[in-house]
């Protein structure tokens, strides 16, 4: 974006919270059920300094992290495996093509049965929902290997190591990336699915201020699940970007 | 004539078993002294590029030997052979000189060493000052001088060139042959260039090898008795005007057929 254009959408977003807080305080928006963004602010501040919150954020990451840590080499690698053995491919390949479309909540209540409620069910979950978006990365960044680059390095006697090292990594990078930002954006929200039932995390805490009708907490929240899940995709994406400059065209 | 440096002896190529099989290549022996320049034309589909492939040992011939120096090729001899394509198929994340260092890399040069080896490549090739440039970022004609000093940069004895102007512009193609042919001078490397173009070929070569339509047999062996350094006026000539023509005599009838 130019600079121009990041001022106009800068003053939007002020021109949307001074018109959401002017509707307020003129008693034309229910503040019951949307609290002025000052109130908003100061409860953030008030929920952010609570230890309890804080544990329970701290839960959530950690069960992000985990799903997204098995996930991502499971993905990948099962990803290469159907892309390169053709066999394999023709039998996964459609299963994995049609369970891919299929929404993964459908199968929460078969994980909270087998897992009960708990930090395993949540981190099994997010593997299974996350896995998907990582074997179609996986099998995407496979096939955009120019086999072009594979002959000529070959002409110059490249081994099999080395035409891993030297072509597939650095053609399939930028691919993975997405492919791992992807899967991460959908990690988040499969464990987020903790909204329905948990006895722990961030997505436990937003459920019970909404079942209260705590809304300043229930937004003050969204804010940190919200700033939290922008500050990780854009940190991805700027990899990407840089590991990707190649692809780029002048 | 020195001893053969490039030997292609009674080579045949099948593709597929059985009688569903396609047969490319079909006998074929020619013996190519050091520094000579070949170029090897034919009606399309008639196994010219396999040819050359055979030569980069990315195959092995159905039967027949191809040798190189006296040795059977049987694997790419990356320090006897280089290859450009039709496509300069240059690492897209490399920059130019790193693309000219790759061959060197694979070999485990020091690093400085083979960037200077890529560095005087690439002034050879008329790239000076655009070693950082990443591919995108240089045109087609640029691109394959990239390639021709990464195929360059090993020193190698032969150089294999499959129809490596056909996808650039008319103008940059002759610019580009006249580039290929001073390098060559300066070079001496033994060439072997596959091409659809008759005028490229004479203008070229010292020889013109003519393969029949599939499957590839050498219908002609032409040699170019055109004075050296070639230059622009010659291709108006007539003795360049009774090669041509002579070539394109097998051409005409194996496409009609």
């Amino acid at each position: 974006m130019r600079r121009h254009e990041r001022l106009i959408v800068a003053a939007a977003a002020l021109g949307l919270f001074a018109l959401w807080e002017t509707l307020v305080r003129a008693g034309r928006l229910d503040a019951s059920l949307a609290p002025a963004p000052s109130t908003v602010a100061e409860s953030l501040i008030r929920v952010a300094g609570r230890p309890e919150v804080l544990a329970s954020l701290w839960v959530t990451a950690w069960e992000v992290l985990a799903a997204f840590v098995v996930a991502l080499p499971v993905g990948l690698l099962l990803g290469f495996v159907l892309a390169e053995v053709p066999v394999l491919g023709a039998l996964f390949r459609p299963l994995v093509n049609f369970l891919f479309g299929v929404p993964k909540s459908i199968f929460l209540p078969v994980f909270i049965l087998v897992f009960g409620v708990s930090i395993p069910q949540k981190i099994a979950f997010g593997v299974f929902t996350t896995v998907f978006v990582l074997i179609m990365g996986g099998i995407a960044a496979v096939q955009s290997v120019p086999r072009e680059l594979i002959t000529v390095s070959r002409v110059y006697g490249a081994t099999r190591g080395q035409i891993i090292r030297e072509i597939y990594l650095p053609a399939m990078a930028p691919i993975l990336l997405e492919s791992a930002r992807l899967g991460m954006v959908f990690n988040i929200t499969a464990v987020l699915c903790e909204i329905y039932g948990a006895r722990d995390g961030i997505g436990y805490r937003i459920a019970a201020w909404g079942e209260n009708l705590q809304m300043p907490q229930l937004y003050a929240a969204l804010v940190i699940v919200a700033a939290a899940a922008v500050a990780v995709n854009e940190a991805l994406r700027a990899v990407e970007t840089r590991l990707g400059a190649w692809r780029q065209r002048t | 004539m020195s001893r053969a440096l490039v030997a292609i002896r009674g080579v045949s190529q099948r593709f597929g078993a059985g009688p569903s099989g396609v047969a490319a290549l079909d006998s074929i022996s020619l013996e190519i002294p050091d520094a000579q320049f070949v170029a090897v034309v034919g009606p399309s589909g008639c196994g010219k590029s396999t040819l050359l492939s055979l030569v980069a040992g990315l195959r092995l011939p159905s039967s027949g030997t191809v040798l190189c120096d006296g040795e059977p090729i049987t694997a790419p001899m990356p320090r006897k052979v280089g290859m450009i394509f039709q496509e300069a198929n240059l690492l897209p994340w490399l920059s130019a000189v790193d693309n000219v260092a790759f061959p060197l890399k694979l070999r485990r040069v020091a690093k400085a060493e083979r960037l200077a080896a890529a560095r005087r490549m690439l002034e050879l090739t008329g790239l000076a000052g655009f070693e950082d440039r990443l591919p995108h970022q240089l045109s087609g004609g640029m691109k394959q001088r990239v390639a021709i000093a990464r195929g360059l940069v090993q020193n190698p004895a032969v150089l294999l060139m499959d129809e490596p102007f056909a996808s650039l512009d008319e103008q940059t193609r002759m610019v580009l042959g006249d580039e290929l042919l001073r390098i060559w001078s300066e070079t001496r490397k033994t060439v072997l260039f596959v091409t659809h173009s008759l005028n490229e070929a004479v203008y070229l070569a010292d020889r013109v090898v003519v393969l029949s339509a599939r499957p590839g047999r050498v219908v002609d062996d032409v040699l170019v008795d055109l004075p050296r350094p070639r230059n622009f006026a010659m291709a108006a000539s007539e003795r360049f005007g009774a090669l041509k023509d002579r070539i394109w005599q097998h051409i005409k009838s194996a496409e009609r057929a």
